[in-house]
């Protein structure tokens, strides 16, 4: 890709004070990150890994303690005032929650009219307008606009939250979990409209989910996550046919399958054991001591990000092995 | 008695009325759960699972009144008409639960090993120091190391997994013969999930327990589950194992369901398949099948009458006339 990208996230940490005085949760850690112009890329990992406080990050929802947000290649902690409210509206948050992140008083219309006052739209037939433009391209008919937001189902809800971040025009949607409280049948109906999103509007989007299948289709890029830092990185088919990093091998063959006769065949859990404490997070690779392939090397020194291919690569001392396939983290699991 | 389901309903209906709405979100399911055996339900949100297992259990918010008819048998035992003093009696104890909100099931401001031992007080009439011991061995159970500290620890200082261990432990707490387990691997990661399902699993074998398992996903259903009931707007659309239902689906709902799962195959930025339509509201039942707006088989017929559940082969039941007996015939 030879766009510049429109999100740079540099060395992003967020630390949250910890209930053990004087200690800190490292939430998230040295996170590095890009999103170019009309991409969809997925972000997983293990629950609690930081993946909401990342997003939470990103836009301002949670205070970093070190690292940068760049917008465009601008620096936001750079900014104040009305241009750093400009650019934080550039980037917008979509809670995996339809219920509890609009407000049930509130019409339709209503509920996208507020934000489009908040962006600075003071003619009311533009901003008339505006909603039905924004209600057609989340593929709810206008008819909807004058009914209360508790009057309907969990995806047309959903689809008012997306109008409602899109109002302001955003260049970036962090989106965390945005389906899994939905139908299988509704999710798909929002899956598309994001990927038109995409494509119409040329809006970013960092996708937060654990449905690993449904980020494959979705995501042209993915970042795996484990307890604060990305392990692994690469296009997603690339990524999904060849994990390189032990805890990508075993996130990904833990997916259940629909098939009965290939679940019920399984030996059992795949990952044992606890994710650490981010507060006392393990010395060197963090993911050393569930790893199947941990050497004494690996508490030595954080690994180095390898890398394995065109924009793949994972921080393992062994991610080229893994990655050629002489080593597998899921061969020791099965013996 | 070894062949007596456990659990055995039948013609459930469920009626909610509150100031200023009624619905009706089960109409007329039947299913049975036998000791050891486990049951999954799955469905449209809205589609009646939570009512369906928890209003015969007196287990809905204030503000509704429930009206039940139709027979819910534990043990032999007829719950619907049962006096609330003696339903409260079953309820953490023949029965334990796991909600479908996670937020709301542990205490923030209490140690763990209190909330557990609570409920080994409540329905074991045990002594707070025998349930202290309890709670240790409960904490055992659901496979959680260093379990001594962990009872001192709150439940913010949990990790996602553990958390939900915990919830499985103070379910456990009353030696429960039947386990409802509303949604217990939603909030997870696909790691921690395969852990938990063990864990449940593994349970459920050593307890002898019955258990119901609510999901929306068929990874889920086919890895823990025996049998499964498909809902659809407050019915059972297809009923039978999980070995014959998810690899040879019948109902047009069912099969568009599984349809609707991503597979490997699909390339990356191929449009997601799903159903089309809205599922309808459930304010008034419905004279025919609720499913034929959506469905790509119906028939003029199927707007007219109510599709019974029907055996086709095996144990598998099917409400689509059109799939048992051709379109002619419905
Ligand atoms: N306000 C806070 N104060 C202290 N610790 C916090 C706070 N918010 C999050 N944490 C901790 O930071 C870590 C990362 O949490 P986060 O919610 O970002 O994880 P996640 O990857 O989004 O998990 P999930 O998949 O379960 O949503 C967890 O250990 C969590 O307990
Ligand atoms: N307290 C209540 N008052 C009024 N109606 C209710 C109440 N609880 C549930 N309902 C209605 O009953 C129907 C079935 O709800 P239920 O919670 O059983 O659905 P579900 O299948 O569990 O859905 P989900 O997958 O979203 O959890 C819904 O239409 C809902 O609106
Ligand atoms: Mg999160
Ligand atoms: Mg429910």
């Amino acid at each position: 890709m030879n766009l510049s990208p429109v999100l740079k996230v540099e060395n992003l940490q967020t630390r949250f004070k910890s209930v053990q005085r004087g200690k800190f949760v490292h939430a998230v850690d040295d996170v590095s990150i890009e999103l170019f112009p009309g991409e969809i890329v997925g972000l997983v990992g293990e629950s609690g890994c930081g993946k909401s406080t990342l997003g939470r990050s990103i836009v301002g929802l949670e205070k970093a303690t070190a690292g940068r947000v760049l917008l465009d290649g601008v620096d936001l902690s750079t900014l104040s005032g009305a241009a750093l409210r400009k650019s934080r509206r550039a980037l917008q948050y979509v809670f995996q929650d339809p219920y509890s992140s609009l407000n049930d008083r509130q019409t339709v219309g209503e509920a996208i009219d507020e934000a489009l006052i908040i962006d600075g739209l003071r003619d009311p037939t533009a901003r008339e307008r505006r909603t039905k433009e924004l209600l057609d391209q989340v593929g709810l008919v206008s008819v909807v606009k004058d009914r209360h937001t508790r009057e309907l189902s969990g995806g047309q809800r959903q689809r008012v939250a997306i109008a409602r971040s899109l109002a302001v025009n955003p260049r970036v949607l962090i989106c965390d979990e945005p389906v899994s409280a939905l139908d299988l049948s509704i999710r798909a109906q929002v899956m598309n409209l994001f990927l038109r999103l995409q494509k119409d509007l040329g809006v970013a989007c960092l996708f937060i989910a654990h449905d690993l299948a449904l980020v494959r289709q979705a995501a042209s890029r993915t970042y795996v996550m484990y307890l604060g830092k990305i392990v692994e990185h690469g296009p997603s088919q690339e990524l999904y046919d060849h994990p390189s990093h032990p805890y990508a091998q075993m996130l990904l063959a833990s997916a259940p399958e629909v098939d009965p006769r290939i679940e019920k065949s399984r030996r059992g859990p795949l990952m044992i054991g606890e994710i650490p404490s981010p507060t006392n997070p393990p010395s060197g690779c963090r993911f050393r001591t569930r790893c199947p392939l941990a050497v004494d090397a690996c508490a030595q020194a954080l690994p180095p990000a390898i890398s394995l291919s065109a924009d793949h690569d994972a921080s393992c001392l062994l991610a080229a092995e893994l990655h050629r396939g002489s080593r597998s983290a899921l061969a020791i699991q099965a013996a | 008695m070894r062949n007596e389901p456990l659990l055995s309903v039948s013609n459930l209906t469920v009626n909610l009325l509150t100031a200023k709405s009624a619905v009706r979100p089960v109409d007329g399911v039947s299913y049975s759960v036998r000791q050891g055996e486990c049951l999954a339900i799955v469905g449209e949100s809205g589609s009646g699972k939570t009512v369906m297992n928890f209003a015969p259990l007196g287990l809905m918010p204030t503000g509704v009144t429930t009206m039940l008819s139709g027979s819910v048998k534990l043990e032999g035992r007829e719950l619907i008409g049962l006096p609330e003093a003696e339903i409260q009696k079953l309820r953490g104890k023949s029965v334990g639960f796991i909600f479908q909100d996670p937020m709301s099931a542990l205490n923030p401001v209490r140690r763990i090993g209190r909330q557990i031992a609570e409920m080994a007080e409540l329905h074991l009439n045990m002594t707070p120091k025998a349930a202290e011991a309890r709670a240790l061995e409960l904490v055992k159970l659901v496979g959680i190391s260093d379990p001594a500290a962990r009872l001192r620890q709150y439940p913010h200082e949990l990790s996602g997994g553990l958390r939900q261990r915990v919830v499985i432990a103070i379910a456990l707490a009353g030696e429960p013969k039947l386990l409802i387990a509303d949604e217990p691997t939603t909030a997870l990661d696909v790691t921690v999930q395969a852990q938990i399902l063990r864990l449940l699993k593994d349970v459920q074998k050593r307890l002898n327990m019955a258990m119901v398992l609510i999901t929306h996903d068929m990874g889920v259903v086919a890895g823990a589950a025996d049998n499964i009931v498909v809902m659809y707007a407050a019915r059972a659309a297809e009923r039978g194992p999980v070995d014959t239902v998810l690899v040879n689906p019948r109902h047009p709902y069912t099969r568009g369901l599984i349809n609707a799962i991503p597979r490997r195959e699909d390339p990356v930025g191929a449009e997601f398949r799903g159903l089309p339509g809205l599922p309808p509201a459930l304010a008034a039942p419905f004279k025919g099948c609720a499913f034929t707006p959506r469905c790509d088989m119906a028939v003029p017929a199927c707007s007219l009458a109510r599709p019974p559940l029907e055996q086709v082969d095996g144990n598998v039941f099917v409400a689509c006339p059109v799939v048992n007996h051709g379109k002619v015939a419905a």
